[in-house]
């Protein structure tokens, strides 16, 4: 079982989403995070920056013929994070069901 | 909002966006429904070809068949299809046994079927051969991805965890 930890950088809607892709992915497209997740290519960038800065996602470029392309991939620190949020959020959940129930 | 200003409703709903998010990218790496079917149709000319006898269009059918379906193929991962690849945790091991099984077993059955038919001295054998591969393709297809489908919702669920 992971250790909890909310995680103030992938709680905001838009990275949330953005590493909930990356999580089932060994690595996405910049295009298919953008039209997946909702985002102007320019909003994308932002978030990765946060993300990239954070250590969580590793941003690489690179050429297909003559067409730059962007792919992203969540770094073992981020996929750490990503899964001690998920934690916290369940543990959330869970203590608010026995509050219930004790109640 | 902080994990202190967080109840369990807007906990409960992260949780489910995280889900949706992942079934997402399941949906979207799946081999589409259309893609069992132009493979399951190109490959019966094969088979008609083969009880032709004619041994030079039969190659030619058979080179040109597998030229389009590799196409097709590439077309599918490179274009169309969406950019991502799912991680290995996700698809798990036995997914990628699932997929070789599958193409492996549609060849081996459609084969013997052919060859069994030919012994027996059945008219078109190679037609009946090719139109059982392309309904096991067209039928099997689908519900293969559906299995694989319900496997790695399951794993990119467990994985999160």
């Amino acid at each position: 079982m992971t250790e909890p930890r909310f995680d103030e950088v992938i709680h905001a809607p838009t990275r949330l989403a953005i590493v909930s892709l990356l999580a089932a992915s060994r690595w996405a497209d910049f295009k298919f995070i953008r039209d997946h997740a909702g985002l102007t290519d320019s909003a994308l960038s932002k978030q990765l920056s946060i993300l990239e800065d954070a250590g969580y996602v590793s941003i690489r470029k690179a050429f297909v013929g003559k067409w730059p392309r962007t792919s992203v991939s969540l770094s073992k620190e981020g996929r750490a994070a990503f899964k001690g949020h998920v934690s916290a959020l369940q543990q959330i959940v869970a203590s608010a069901g026995s509050s219930l129930r004790a109640g | 909002m902080s994990e202190q200003r967080l109840d369990a409703g807007d906990a409960a709903r992260e949780l489910a966006e995280i889900d949706k998010r992942q079934v997402g990218v399941i949906d979207a790496v799946l081999v589409p429904r259309w893609y069992w079917w132009a493979v399951g149709l190109l490959i019966v000319p094969i088979g008609v070809a083969a009880d032709s006898h004619q041994r030079t269009a039969t190659a030619v059918i058979a080179v040109l068949i597998a030229l389009v379906i590799a196409g097709l193929s590439v077309w599918m991962i490179t274009g169309a299809y969406p950019r991502a690849r799912i991680n290995s945790a996700t698809l798990g091991g036995a997914g990628a046994i699932y997929i070789v099984g599958f193409v492996w077993l549609v060849v081996g059955v459609s084969l013997v079927v052919a060859f069994g038919l030919q012994a027996a001295g059945i008219a078109y054998p190679g037609t009946i051969g090719t139109v059982l591969a392309a309904v096991m393709l067209i039928v099997g297809g689908p519900i293969l991805m559906s299995r694989l489908r319900r496997s790695m919702v399951a794993r990119a669920a467990a994985g999160s965890r």
